[in-house]
């Protein structure tokens, strides 16, 4: 018994509507690298907040070292060894890496005998030890601000070690990260664990979960389906167990003929605010009936690519022909009224009015036009209702209370699910999709993928902004590769290998 | 690790828990509570609480008095109350309108005194017939108003200003301004206020004689209730309403939707201000007949708890400004009677505020008792 860190007995966590955990028992032992698996809403990062103290439990009792326990607040948890490394980090950017680190926690010193200080260059040398122990590079006096993001979730897993968290819980750790850094990620993850570290890892990536997981339990719905010892289970079967229902994870492309042009960019620049220039000279075309993908390392300039042609933000030079006919002089509304539908990157604050309700946010490109608003301007939520609840059971929305549901509430997955229904009903000629499955587990983006597959049929025009190689390389008629703001190609996807693309993704290619 | 509640959680909870009519209950609970530490107040100065409350209500119209002077009652008194309440329910619905959108318009007080000159200078002393000079003070209200609260609007949208400090440096202009513009044409040399206007010109009819009494009676309160209806319906069933809320609750999303946020910034912002300026002409050329240089209206600012103890809801506002207009016109009941200052009933208003503000906290407090507590109340069952 000794050797099992964390015992959870019988979990059971209920919120308004929604079952979150019923009965769930799991066992960790020490040192081993343990992974959630389970669709959006399945239950894990409740179950996780439980353990971090974020939540009380409605019933169940949590063992600590043999010890029972009653996490009421993360101060707690971290009090019993227990540290969480969110999915959204919690840092403050104006800060160095080393006074994040400590916050809450300063190392203390007393100026000239009485007065108390921050000892900043004892916690300096302390971040740097420590980093240079657990093989987590990082400079303690770089601002936060100016990090990328995998050294900003090492400075996460830092600040729970310097706290001498035994145990670390990764809530989806890779879902930030480029695809060439959620290998070095991965390695930390295992080089923790032989410290002595145990570690859960909460993810839908099963890849992931085969490359360093020991064991996995598996939640479907609020419930403990199975847990699986990794390297016996096959990927298929997890997959399976996760979603409920045999999925299939290859698929067979159809072929569909191109037809004419749908949006046309030429030489498109944009400098932002600091006169740097994010984009330039971009041209492409779509076709009906063509995904042309951009792929890119994160931040080379695709989502102000996306953003430009919405006019999201203003375009520096270049024009942008839709249907033949130049967008540049129309504001948002009308390029969107002309026929473009954007599925924006950041869906919780620019994609959804997350404290209105599901109605509201399902109609909110459509609000103004009849039959949603009389002439006078009289909104009719009637009608708002019953487009919602036909969007809601097209696309399987599912939430607490229906189309009142207040969007906040809802898992990641669904709220995408009604991003993607709002915008495919617009019945546009153009759907830009940037980053659709971010974050988002098996099933879900199971159900984009098919989305944008049946739109290609349809003969819609379908520009796929992703950090996902494989997302591309599955999906897309033609893939252009951009590099620091520029073209590097723009090539058939059938005569690209994903090396190939990767290449150019580096800038190392550049010949083209 | 179950916990009971106590008595006094079970109280809290049931006022500010989760449930139906949320909002009202939690704003009784604030009225109570703050009715609590008033009664302590009193009591430590050695008052009966009870009377002292009731004298307050007597004094507001809403209980009957022991005896009244002469040619008045208990229905003059309430006709007071609708009098003085009627300028602070258009002050409050202008702050709220501003919230809504995420805007804080500071400048009410700046707004009333700005239309109370403008329509005091420009009709308040003319010898046009009543009905038009009344209609015109209105108009003075609405268009003065909405035009300061275009500039404002204008100002953040042009140029990126801070509503707030534009607001505030708008109040110090236009109140000095307005002083300037009293003392050196329109000062009274005894009361050093500005020469009352005619009563052609009053929203007020001052001294009204019917059934034998004098009656005040606001000729705008049936306006404000008729407004109040208004708003809450251009908030809750109209387009514009629609995205006044929306880029109050995220800017960001509202672009992304393709509504125009810097427009709808601005047209809350005339709505506000022309509400604003209503209150100031209900305020300058109705319940009182002249204006004090160089002093804000305290109602201005007043107006944003009162905003908040409504919970920004129009109704809510309209209620508020009531009860909040209660407290101050019994005041000198209260202290003729028990012989206490004046002040003390502008503490217990001022607590009261102060407990508002503090709602959506209450509420939280109560969600969080909820979390605790709901388990045991399973398994009692």
């Amino acid at each position: 018994m000794e050797d099992y860190f964390v015992q959870l007995k019988h979990i059971t966590k209920t919120f308004p509507g929604i079952v979150a955990n019923d009965d769930v028992s799991i066992d960790i032992k020490k040192g081993e690298i343990y992974a959630l698996l389970g669709e959006n809403g399945a239950g894990k990062s409740t179950l996780m907040s439980i353990l971090f103290g974020l939540y009380e439990p409605d019933g169940g009792q949590i063992f600590i070292k043999g010890k029972e326990v009653s996490i009421t607040s993360p101060l707690k948890a971290n009090k019993l060894n227990i540290g969480m490394v969110h999915q959204h980090f919690k840092l403050v950017s104006d800060q160095t890496i080393a006074e994040n680190i400590i916050l809450g926690a300063e190392p203390m010193k007393k100026k000239w005998g009485f007065i108390k200080s921050i000892d900043i260059d004892r916690a300096n040398k302390e971040v740097a030890e420590l980093s240079k122990r657990y093989n987590l590079e990082v400079n303690p006096t770089d601002i936060i601000k100016d990090i990328p993001v995998s050294t900003r979730q090492r400075v996460e897993i830092l600040k729970m070690l310097y706290r001498n968290a035994e145990l670390l819980i990764f809530d989806e750790p890779t879902a930030v990260l480029a695809p060439q850094e959620i290998n070095s990620l991965l390695e930390i993850i295992k080089s923790l664990r032989d410290n002595g570290k145990t570690i859960i890892l909460i993810t839908h990536k099963l890849d992931e979960i085969k490359q360093v997981a020991d064991r996995c339990a598996i939640l479907c719905k609020g419930k403990l389906i199975d847990i699986l010892d990794v390297k016996k289970a096959s990927t298929q079967q997890m997959a399976n167990l996760m979603v409920g229902r045999e999925i299939e994870l290859e698929e067979v492309r159809e072929e569909v003929k191109k037809g004419k042009v749908v949006l046309e960019v030429e030489n498109l620049s944009y400098k932002d605010k600091d006169k740097v220039s994010k984009i330039s000279d971009v041209s492409f075309k779509i076709y009906e009936g063509e995904v042309l993908s951009i792929a890119g390392v994160s931040g080379n300039g695709q989502v102000e690519i996306a953003d430009a042609i919405c006019n999201m933000i203003r375009a520096t030079s270049g024009t942008i022909k839709l249907n033949g006919k130049s967008i540049d002089h129309m504001n948002i509304r009308e390029r969107a009224e002309a026929g473009i539908a954007y599925i924006p990157e950041d869906r919780q604050n620019v994609g959804l009015i997350l404290d209105f309700p599901l109605y509201e946010n399902l109609i909110l490109k459509e609000y103004f036009r009849e039959p949603y608003c009389s002439k006078h301007g009289i909104l009719n939520f009637n009608e708002f209702k019953k487009q919602s609840n036909e969007l809601i059971e097209n696309f399987d929305i599912r939430s607490g209370k229906g189309c009142e549901t207040t969007v906040r509430s809802m898992s990641g997955g669904n709220q995408q699910k009604a991003i993607v229904a709002r915008e495919i009903a617009l019945n546009s000629s153009l759907i830009i999709f940037v980053q659709p499955t971010r974050g988002l587990d098996v099933g879900a983006i199971d159900n984009i993928h098919n989305k944008i597959n049946e739109l290609r049929k349809q003969g819609k025009a379908i520009l796929l902004i992703s950090l996902e190689l494989d997302e591309i390389m599955a999906l897309s008629d033609t893939i252009l590769v951009l590099y620091s703001g520029k073209v590097q190609t723009i090539e058939d996807a059938k005569n690209l290998s994903k090396n190939q693309v990767g290449e150019y993704m580096m800038g190392v290619h550049n010949n083209a | 690790m179950l916990k009971k509640m106590n008595i006094f959680q079970r109280i809290f909870y049931a006022f500010c828990g989760e449930g139906k009519a949320r909002k009202l209950r939690t704003s009784i609970f604030c009225i109570l509570a703050s009715m609590v530490f008033g009664g302590i107040i009193l009591l430590l100065l050695g008052k009966n609480p009870i009377v002292a409350y009731k004298s307050l209500l007597q004094g507001a119209g809403i209980l009957p008095k022991i005896k009244y002077p002469g040619r008045k009652n208990q229905l003059t008194d309430i006709l007071n109350l609708l009098d003085y309440t009627t300028p602070m329910v258009f002050a409050s619905l202008a702050v709220a309108v501003a919230l809504k959108c995420g805007l804080f318009n500071i400048c009410v007080s700046g707004t009333m005194i700005f239309t109370g000159i403008l329509a005091t200078t420009l009709v308040g002393y003319s010898n046009l017939d009543p009905f038009v000079a009344r209609i015109l003070v209105v108009i003075i209200g609405i268009v003065g108003g909405g035009l300061l609260g275009a500039l404002i609007g204008w100002l953040k949208y042009r140029f990126n200003m801070n509503e707030v400090i534009v607001s505030i440096m708008l109040n110090y202009i236009i109140n000095y301004i307005a002083s300037f513009v009293i003392n050196s044409r329109y000062a009274d040399p005894i009361s050093r206020e500005s020469v009352e206007i005619g009563q052609n010109a009053r929203l007020t009819l001052m001294n009204f004689e019917a059934m034998g009494l004098k009656m005040n009676i606001s000729l705008l309160f049936p306006f404000a209730i008729l407004v109040v209806f208004l708003i809450d319906f251009l908030m809750k069933r109209t387009k514009l309403g629609f995205e006044l809320k929306s880029v109050g609750t995220s800017p960001l999303a509202s672009k992304y939707a393709g509504m125009n946020v810097k427009r709808t910034m601005i047209l809350s912002m005339v709505i506000s201000g022309a509400l604003a300026g209503l209150a100031g002409v209900a305020y300058y050329l109705g319940t009182y007949g002249s204006i004090q240089p160089r002093v804000l209206p305290a109602l201005g600012f007043d107006a944003i708890a009162v905003a908040l103890l409504g919970f920004i809801t129009p109704i809510g506002c309209f209620f508020a400004s009531i009860l909040v207009m209660i407290f101050q016109c019994g005041t000198s009941y209260l202290s003729s009677r028990l012989g206490v200052l004046r002040e003390i009933a502008s503490l217990i208003t001022s607590i009261l505020l102060l407990f508002s503000a503090c709602a959506v906290y209450f509420n939280q407090k109560a969600d969080s008792y909820h979390n605790k507590f709901l388990m045991e109340d399973k398994s009692d069952e």
